[in-house]
C-alpha cells in the first residue's frame, strides 16, 4: 500500500430529498488505477464529481494530500460549444496558468488528433470526448479522473487514451475511472470500488472483486 | 480578477459569435418601442363622434350679421375629433355598439334661439364610459368653446353696431322693425339749438360723457369676451420622436432587454455547457463568475447604448433642432449605461442561476423584463405602489439617470442620485446571484 494522494472521508451527497451518495470513504493511492464500478445510478459520477472538486459534498470532505492537482472527464462533455477546441484549451490553459498556453493547447490537440478550428458544436462525439479528455490533462495532474472515457471512442482512440492513463500511473499518478466495460476493468484497475444505490459496497483489490464479486454487481 | 476577465473575454467572443441573437436582442426591444408608440399614437387618435342635425342647419348660418359655415366649423373640430353625420337612430346603434364614442346633437329650435340672442341653446352630447370618454368630453368642450368664440366675435361686433348708432345715430333693424335712431351726436346738435339754460347744459354734458365712454366700448367688450387669449409660439423645440423622455425610455429599454437576457443566458449556459463542474474545481470562484456575466452585460449595455445615443445625436444635428447637448454629455451618459448595465446584468444573473437551464432562464428573463418595464413606466401620481415597487428595480433609475445626464441644466444632483440607486441595486442582485450560484451546481 503506498500513500494516498486524495481521500474522501465521509463524503455524501444529496439532490433535494435524493441521496446520490451515502457517507463513502475512499483512498486513491499513488500509482494505481482505481475502477468504479456499478450499475446505473449507482453514484459513480456523483463521487468522482465530488473528488475533483466540482460538486460540493452535502456531508464530509475531500483531502487532497499536498493540495495534488486533479484532472477530470466527466461522462459529458465540459467545454464552450461556440469556441473552437484550441480556444476551448487555451483558456482552460490560462486558468490553469499554464506558462505557455499556446503551446499546450497545440500539443494536445496534436497528441489527441482534434480539429483545431471548427467550434466545438460541430465536433463529432468521438472528438468531443476527445477535446474533453484533453482539457483534463491541462495544469499536468497527478490524478485523473474519468467517468466512463472510452464510451464514445473508437477503438484506436481507446488504446490511445489507456496509453495516456497508463504513463500518468507508471510515473506515479493515480487514476481513478468509472466504466461499465469489464474487460477494461480486468486490463487496467489495480484495485476495484463496487457503488450500488449510492452506497460504497466494496473496495479491494481487482482479483478479490473477480473472486468474490463480479457476477453480483449487475444481477 | 484574473479569471474573470477571461471568462468575460470567453462570453464576449461567444456573443459576437452569435450576431443572429444579437440582432434580434436589439431589434426586439427596439419593436416593442415602437408598438407602445403605435399604442400610445391610438390613444392620441381623433374618436369617432356622431353628429346628429336635428334643426337641419343651412350650410351657410347667419347670426348678427355674420356668415357662418357650419362645414368649417366642423372641419375646424375635426382636427382632434373626427364627426360623422348620422340620423338620430343609427347614432343610438353606433354609440351602443362602440361604433362612435360620443353623439353630439342640435336638437329642433337650436339655430332659431341662437339668432334671438334671447335664450342661449345647448348642444346635447352623450358619451360611452371608458378609458377615452374623458379626453372625447374634452375634445367636444374645446368644440363649443371655439364656437362659442367665434359666436362671441360675431355677438360682439353686432353689440358695437348698435353702440355705434348710439353714438351716431341712424336707421337700425331690430326684432323685424326699422327704427330711425337719434344718436348722441345728432342730439348735441339739436341741443345746441335750444335755448341756453342749465338743463340743456347739463343734457349736453351727459351726451358728451356717454359719447366719450361709448367709444371705449369695444375694447371693453372684447375683453369681457376674452380676458385670457392663448397664442401658440413658434415651435423651434425638438419634435417628440427625439424628445429627451423618448431616447431616455429608448436606451434603458434597449439595455434593459439585452442585459437582463444576456446575462441571464449567460450564467444559465455554463451548466448547459457543463462547464460550471470545470471552473468550479478551483479554476474561478463563483464572485468571479458572476462578475465576469456581470461586467459582459455592462460592456454591451455601454456599446449598444452609445450607439443608440450617437444615431439620436447624428439625426438631432442633421436636423438642426434646438435644445439638448447629447454630444457634450456623451461622457456622463457613458457611466450611466456601464453602471446600468451592471445593475441590470446582476438581476439578469439571479435570474439566470434560478433558472438553471438557458431556455428557463431565457423565458423567466423575457416575462420579468416586462413587468420590470411597464412598472418603471407607470407615473407615481397616479400609482404611488408602482412607483415604489420600481424604485427597488433599475429601469426607472436608468430612464432618470439618462434624461438627466442628457438635458438636465443642472444633472449632478440627479445624476449621483440615480448612479447611487444603481449601484446598489446591482451589490444586491451581485450578492444574491453569487448566493444563487449554488443551485447551478446542483
Amino acid at each position: 500500500m503506498s500513500d494516498p494522494v486524495l481521500r474522501a472521508r465521509g463524503v455524501a451527497r444529496r439532490f433535494g430529498s435524493q441521496v446520490a451518495l451515502e457517507p463513502t470513504d475512499v483512498d486513491v493511492e499513488a500509482s494505481e488505477a482505481l475502477a468504479l464500478i456499478g450499475p446505473n445510478g449507482a453514484g459513480k459520477s456523483t463521487l468522482l464529481a465530488l473528488l475533483a472538486g466540482a460538486l460540493q459534498p452535502s456531508a464530509g470532505a475531500i483531502e487532497r494530500v499536498g493540495d495534488v492537482r486533479v484532472g477530470w472527464v466527466p461522462q459529458r462533455a465540459a467545454f464552450y460549444d461556440r469556441l473552437t477546441a484550441r480556444e476551448n484549451l487555451e483558456l482552460f490553459a490560462r486558468l490553469e496558468e499554464e506558462p505557455d498556453h499556446a503551446a499546450v493547447a497545440a500539443q494536445l490537440l496534436a497528441r489527441f488528433e482534434i480539429p483545431a478550428d471548427r467550434p466545438a458544436h460541430t465536433l463529432s462525439v468521438g472528438n468531443r470526448q476527445r477535446l474533453n479528455v484533453a482539457l483534463a490533462l491541462l495544469g499536468d495532474p497527478r490524478v485523473l479522473l474519468l467517468d466512463e472515457p472510452t464510451a464514445a471512442l473508437d477503438p484506436g482512440q481507446r488504446r490511445r487514451l489507456w496509453e495516456t492513463v497508463t504513463a500518468l500511473r507508471d510515473e506515479g499518478g493515480s487514476v481513478v475511472f468509472a466504466t461499465q466495460n469489464l474487460e477494461e476493468l480486468e486490463l487496467y484497475a489495480d484495485r476495484v470500488a463496487v457503488l450500488q444505490r449510492g452506497l460504497l459496497t466494496f473496495v479491494g483489490p481487482t482479483a478479490d472483486y473477480r473472486q468474490f464479486h463480479a457476477e453480483e454487481i449487475f444481477t | 480578477m484574473r479569471q474573470a476577465a477571461l471568462v468575460l473575454q470567453k462570453d464576449l467572443r461567444v456573443l459576437v459569435r452569435s450576431p443572429l441573437l444579437l440582432g434580434v436582442l436589439i431589434a426586439y426591444p427596439l419593436l416593442v418601442a415602437g408598438l407602445v408608440g403605435l399604442v400610445a399614437g391610438y390613444g392620441s387618435s381623433k374618436p369617432r363622434v356622431a353628429l346628429v342635425d336635428e334643426d337641419h342647419l343651412p350650410q351657410v348660418v347667419s347670426i348678427g350679421g355674420h356668415q357662418f359655415r357650419i362645414q368649417d366649423a366642423i372641419d375646424e373640430v375635426g382636427k382632434n375629433v373626427h364627426l360623422v353625420r348620422m340620423d338620430p337612430v343609427e347614432a343610438r346603434r353606433a354609440l351602443a355598439t362602440g361604433r362612435v364614442v360620443a353623439t353630439l346633437t342640435v336638437p329642433p329650435g337650436f339655430l332659431a334661439d341662437l339668432r334671438s340672442g334671447l335664450h342661449s341653446p345647448s348642444l346635447v352630447y352623450q358619451v360611452t364610459r371608458g378609458g377615452i370618454s374623458s379626453r372625447v368630453t374634452q375634445q367636444v368642450q374645446a368644440l363649443v368653446y371655439g364656437l362659442n368664440r367665434q359666436l362671441q366675435t360675431a355677438y360682439v361686433q353686432t353689440d358695437l353696431r348698435y353702440v355705434q348708432l348710439i353714438v351716431t345715430g341712424g336707421r337700425a333693424t331690430f326684432a323685424g322693425r326699422t327704427y330711425d335712431v337719434l344718436g348722441l351726436a345728432r342730439m348735441e346738435k339739436l341741443l345746441q339749438k335750444l335755448p341756453p339754460g342749465a338743463e340743456r347744459d347739463r343734457i349736453a354734458e351727459f351726451a358728451r360723457i356717454a359719447g366719450v365712454a361709448l367709444a371705449q366700448t369695444g375694447s371693453l367688450l372684447g375683453a369681457t369676451a376674452n380676458p385670457i387669449g392663448l397664442e401658440r409660439a413658434h415651435e423651434d423645440s425638438r419634435s417628440s420622436l427625439l424628445s429627451a423622455q423618448v431616447q431616455s425610455y429608448a436606451l434603458a429599454l434597449t439595455i434593459t432587454f439585452l442585459a437582463l437576457l444576456l446575462a441571464a443566458g449567460a450564467i444559465a449556459s455554463e451548466r448547459d455547457e457543463n462547464a460550471i463542474g470545470r471552473l468550479r474545481r478551483g479554476l474561478i470562484s463563483m464572485g468571479e463568475l458572476v462578475s465576469a456575466k456581470v461586467a459582459r452585460a455592462a460592456v454591451v449595455a455601454l456599446v449598444l447604448g452609445l450607439a443608440i445615443a450617437l444615431v439620436f445625436g447624428l439625426i438631432v444635428d442633421a436636423g438642426g433642432v434646438a435644445g439638448g447637448e447629447p454630444w457634450q454629455r456623451l461622457p456622463l451618459l457613458a457611466a450611466g449605461l456601464l453602471v446600468a448595465g451592471a445593475a441590470l446584468g446582476a438581476l439578469g444573473t439571479l435570474l439566470g442561476a434560478l433558472a438553471r437551464e438557458t431556455r428557463t432562464a431565457s423565458l423567466v428573463a423575457v416575462l420579468v423584463v416586462m413587468p420590470v418595464v411597464f412598472l418603471g413606466l407607470v407615473p407615481r401620481e397616479v400609482v404611488p405602489v408602482a412607483g415604489s415597487l420600481s424604485d427597488g428595480l433599475p429601469f426607472a433609475h436608468a430612464v432618470r439617470y439618462f434624461s438627466a445626464s442628457l438635458y438636465d441644466a443642472s444633472p449632478w444632483k440627479a445624476v449621483v442620485r440615480e448612479l447611487v440607486w444603481l449601484a446598489g441595486l446591482g451589490l444586491v442582485f451581485g450578492a444574491l446571484a453569487r448566493v444563487a450560484t449554488r443551485r447551478l451546481l446542483a
